[in-house]
C-alpha cells in the first residue's frame, strides 16, 4: 500500500462517516457505546424511582395503615423530572457518566419519602407541607440543573470567569451580613429573606447563598490553582522533610482562612466555615501533592477553632454538647445536647434493621426533616439503610473523583475533585456531627436534608459532573503540541 | 396491615436499595477490578468486516508482524484456539515516551484510536510533520494494529515505515513526527 489507496485518497468529512465507510463492524461498535451509557443509566433511573415509590409507599402503610393517592404528585413528579433530565442528556451530554443522575434521584427521592413521613407525625398536609415543598425545590433544582448542562457546553467556558467567580463566591457569602437582606435562623446568619417581610419576622421563602458560593468557590479554586500551582509546589525550605512553602506564598491560604474565620464569627456557621476551608485544602492539595500544605492548613484551622470555642459563647456550647452529651446538665440547657442525643436514641431505636418505613417516631428529634434527616433515616431504616446510603454517596464521590482522574485539561480535573469533594466533605461534616465523631454544625446533607438552597446547589454540581465527563469522553483523550 | 407483613416488606426495602448498589458496582466493575477478557466473537466479526470491505487488497491486508513479542503469523492465519495466549498479550494503555508530553499514558479501550492533528482524533499530535489524519490503532484478534492513513511524513513502527497495517508489539516505540509512544499492558 505504498501509493495512495483509493479509500483514503479523498479523506470523507468526518472521521465518524470515514471509519463507517473504511470498517463497517468496528464503526457500529463505536458509535453504539453512547447509547449504551444512556439505556445503563434510564435502567438504574427507573430502578431509582420504584425504590422511591416503595419507599413512600411503606411510609403510607406504616404511619397511615393504608395506601392513598396522595403519594402520586411525589412519586409521579420526581419520575417525570428523572425522565425529562434523561432525554436532555441524550441530547446535549450524550456520553455523560450513567451512574451520577440515578444515583442523586435515589438520594433525593429517599429524602422526600422522609420528608413526607414526618409531615404525617406532625399532621402537616396540603402546600403548607416540607414533602410538598421539597418537591418543588426538587423541580426547581432539577430545571436549574438542566439549564446549567444546556447553557455550558464547556468547562473550559468557566475558567475563563475564574475571578467573577471569586467576587460572585465571596459576596453570596457576605450577602446574609448585609442588615435587611440577612435573616438570622436557628442562630446562624447564613439566610436571606426573599420577599415581603410578614409581621412576626418570618419570609416567605428563605435561601442560604452560601450554598451556592460553594460552586463559585470550587470554580475558582481551579483556576486559580491551575496558574499558581507552579510557585505553591515547587519553591519553599526543606524542614523535618516536608517542604514548605515560602513566605510570601502564603497569601491566599490565609485569605481562605480569614474568610473561614470570619462566617465562623460572624455568621456563627461552623459548618460552612470547615466545607470551604476543607475544600481549598484538598484542591491545593491535589493541585501541588505537597502534604505540607495540608499540615500548615489543618493547624491554622485547628488553630482557629479552639480559639473560637474558647472566646466565642456558641462554639463552647457546640463543643460541650459533643464531648460531654450525655450530661444532664447539658442535656436540659438551651442549644444543649437535647437534638444530639435524641437523635442517637433513635438509632440506637432503629437497631440493624430500622423499625421499618412509618413506623418509628423521628418526629421527636428538633429539625428531624432537615439537618436531623440522617438521624430519622437511621431509625427506620436501621443501620443496614444507613449504610447503603452512605454507600450511594460514596459511588457518588466515586465516580466524581473517576471523572476527574480520567480528565484531560488540568482546569478540568481540579474542578471534578473539588465538586465531588464537596459532597463528600459535607456528608462527613453532617454525618460526623450526627453520630458525635466531630461536634455537629448546620450543614445539610446533600440531596436528601429539607431546604431548597442545597438542593439547588448540588443538583448544579450533578449538572457540572455530567458536563465534565461527558467532555471528558467526547474530547480527544490526549493533545501533543509542541 | 399484618405486623408480619410490614416486618416482610421492610427487610425486602432494605435488600432492594442494597441491590441498588450492587447494580451499580456490578456496571461499574471493569474500572474496580481492570477489563475482562475479550471473547473471540467480537473480533472476528472486525476482522471479515475489514476484509469484506476491501476485497480488492486483500493480499495487501495480511498483517506483518514486527519484533518479536509476538509470533510473526499473519492476523487472518491466527488459529481461534490461540486467542486466552492473545489477549494476556493485548496492550491497555497508551505511554508516550518521547516528544513534549513524554510520560503521559492514555489507557486503550476496545475502539480504535485516531490519531492526527484532527481535534476529533483519540490522540491529537499538533507539530508540523503530522498529518490531519496520521495514522489509527486499531484491536484485531486481540492485539494491537497501527494502520498509516496515508500520511506525507509517515509512521514508524521501531523504525521502519509503516506501509500496511501492522502489529504492534508490547514495549516497541512507534513514532509519529516528534512523538513516539509505546503500547504496555
Amino acid at each position: 500500500m505504498s501509493g495512495p489507496s483509493p479509500l483514503v485518497a479523498t479523506p470523507p468529512p468526518t472521521v465518524g462517516s470515514e471509519r463507517r465507510r473504511l470498517f463497517g463492524g468496528a464503526g457500529r461498535l463505536r458509535l453504539r457505546v453512547p447509547a449504551k451509557l444512556r439505556n445503563l443509566e434510564l435502567l438504574l433511573l427507573i430502578f431509582a424511582v420504584a425504590i422511591m415509590a416503595a419507599a413512600v409507599l411503606l411510609v403510607q402503610l406504616g404511619a397511615l395503615g393504608a395506601v392513598d393517592a396522595s403519594f402520586f404528585p411525589f412519586v409521579g413528579g420526581l419520575a417525570l423530572l428523572a425522565v425529562v433530565m434523561h432525554v436532555v442528556l441524550r441530547v446535549v451530554a450524550s456520553e455523560a457518566d450513567p451512574f451520577i443522575l440515578p444515583i442523586a434521584t435515589l438520594l433525593n427521592g429517599i429524602g422526600i419519602a422522609m420528608i413526607y413521613r414526618i409531615d404525617i407525625a406532625q399532621h402537616r398536609l396540603g402546600w403548607q407541607s416540607s414533602g410538598i415543598r421539597q418537591m418543588v425545590w426538587t423541580a426547581i433544582a432539577m430545571v436549574v440543573a438542566l439549564i446549567v448542562l444546556v447553557v455550558i457546553r464547556n468547562h473550559r467556558v468557566l475558567q475563563r470567569y475564574r475571578y467573577i467567580a471569586m467576587f460572585v463566591g465571596i459576596g453570596l457569602l457576605l450577602l446574609p451580613l448585609i442588615p435587611g437582606v440577612g435573616l438570622q435562623i436557628n442562630g446562624a446568619r447564613a439566610w436571606i429573606g426573599i420577599g415581603a417581610r410578614r409581621a412576626d419576622g418570618t419570609v416567605p421563602l428563605s435561601f442560604q447563598p452560601g450554598e451556592l458560593a460553594k460552586i463559585a468557590l470550587a470554580v475558582f479554586f481551579a483556576g486559580y490553582l491551575v496558574t499558581a500551582r507552579d510557585s505553591l509546589s515547587l519553591v519553599g525550605r526543606r524542614f523535618l522533610g516536608i517542604r514548605f512553602p515560602r513566605v510570601r506564598d502564603l497569601g491566599p491560604i490565609l485569605v481562605i482562612w480569614l474568610a473561614a474565620m470570619a462566617v465562623l464569627v460572624l455568621q456563627r456557621d461552623l459548618g460552612i466555615s470547615l466545607l470551604y476551608f476543607g475544600l481549598f485544602l484538598v484542591m491545593i492539595y491535589v493541585a501541588t501533592g505537597r502534604l505540607s500544605w495540608v499540615i500548615l492548613g489543618m493547624t491554622l484551622f485547628v488553630g482557629g477553632a479552639v480559639a473560637a470555642s474558647q472566646l466565642l459563647g456558641y462554639v463552647a456550647n457546640r463543643f460541650g454538647a459533643w464531648l460531654d452529651a450525655f450530661n444532664n446538665d447539658i442535656y436540659h440547657r438551651v442549644g444543649g445536647s437535647y437534638q444530639l442525643v435524641q437523635g442517637i436514641f433513635g438509632m440506637s431505636g432503629g437497631g440493624l434493621t430500622g423499625s421499618g418505613l412509618g413506623l418509628g417516631s423521628p418526629n421527636i428529634v428538633p429539625f428531624a426533616a432537615s439537618d436531623f434527616i440522617v438521624a430519622s433515616l437511621g431509625e427506620e431504616l436501621g443501620l443496614t439503610g444507613l449504610f447503603a446510603i452512605l454507600a450511594l454517596f460514596l459511588l457518588f464521590v466515586s465516580r466524581g473523583f473517576r471523572i476527574a482522574f480520567a480528565g484531560q485539561d488540568d482546569f478540568g480535573r481540579l474542578l471534578g475533585v473539588g465538586l465531588a469533594f464537596i459532597i463528600a466533605l459535607q456528608v462527613f461534616i453532617v454525618i460526623g456531627g450526627i453520630t458525635r465523631v466531630i461536634p455537629l454544625t448546620g450543614l445539610t446533607t446533600p440531596f436528601m436534608a429539607a431546604g431548597g438552597s442545597s438542593l439547588v446547589a448540588n443538583w448544579i454540581i450533578v449538572a457540572l459532573l455530567l458536563r465534565l465527563s461527558d467532555t471528558v469522553r467526547a474530547q480527544p483523550r490526549i493533545v501533543v503540541e509542541s | 396491615m399484618s405486623e408480619l407483613t410490614l416486618l416482610v416488606l421492610r427487610l425486602a426495602f432494605l435488600l432492594v436499595l442494597w441491590g441498588f448498589i450492587f447494580i451499580v458496582v456490578f456496571a461499574l466493575r471493569t474500572d474496580l477490578f481492570g477489563q475482562r477478557v475479550r471473547r473471540q466473537v467480537g473480533s472476528d466479526q472486525i476482522t471479515s468486516g475489514l476484509r469484506g470491505e476491501k476485497p480488492s487488497m486483500a493480499g495487501e491486508q495480511r498483517l506483518v508482524a514486527a519484533g518479536d513479542l509476538n509470533s510473526p503469523t499473519p492476523a487472518n492465519a491466527l488459529p481461534n484456539n490461540s486467542a486466552p495466549a492473545a489477549t494476556a498479550l493485548t496492550a491497555t494503555r497508551l505511554v508516550i515516551v518521547t516528544g513534549p508530553k513524554s510520560g503521559l499514558e492514555l489507557s486503550l479501550e476496545q475502539e480504535p484510536l485516531t490519531i492526527g492533528r484532527a481535534t476529533e482524533s483519540g490522540l491529537v499530535i499538533r507539530d508540523d510533520y503530522t498529518s490531519t489524519h496520521h495514522a489509527r490503532l486499531m484491536l484485531l484478534n486481540d492485539s494491537w494494529v497501527i494502520q498509516d492513513l496515508d500520511s506525507t511524513n509517515g509512521t514508524f513502527l521501531d523504525g521502519t515505515r509503516v506501509s500496511v497495517p501492522t502489529h504492534v508489539p508490547l514495549n516497541t516505540p512507534v513514532k509519529i513526527g516528534s512523538t513516539s509512544f509505546e503500547l504496555r499492558r
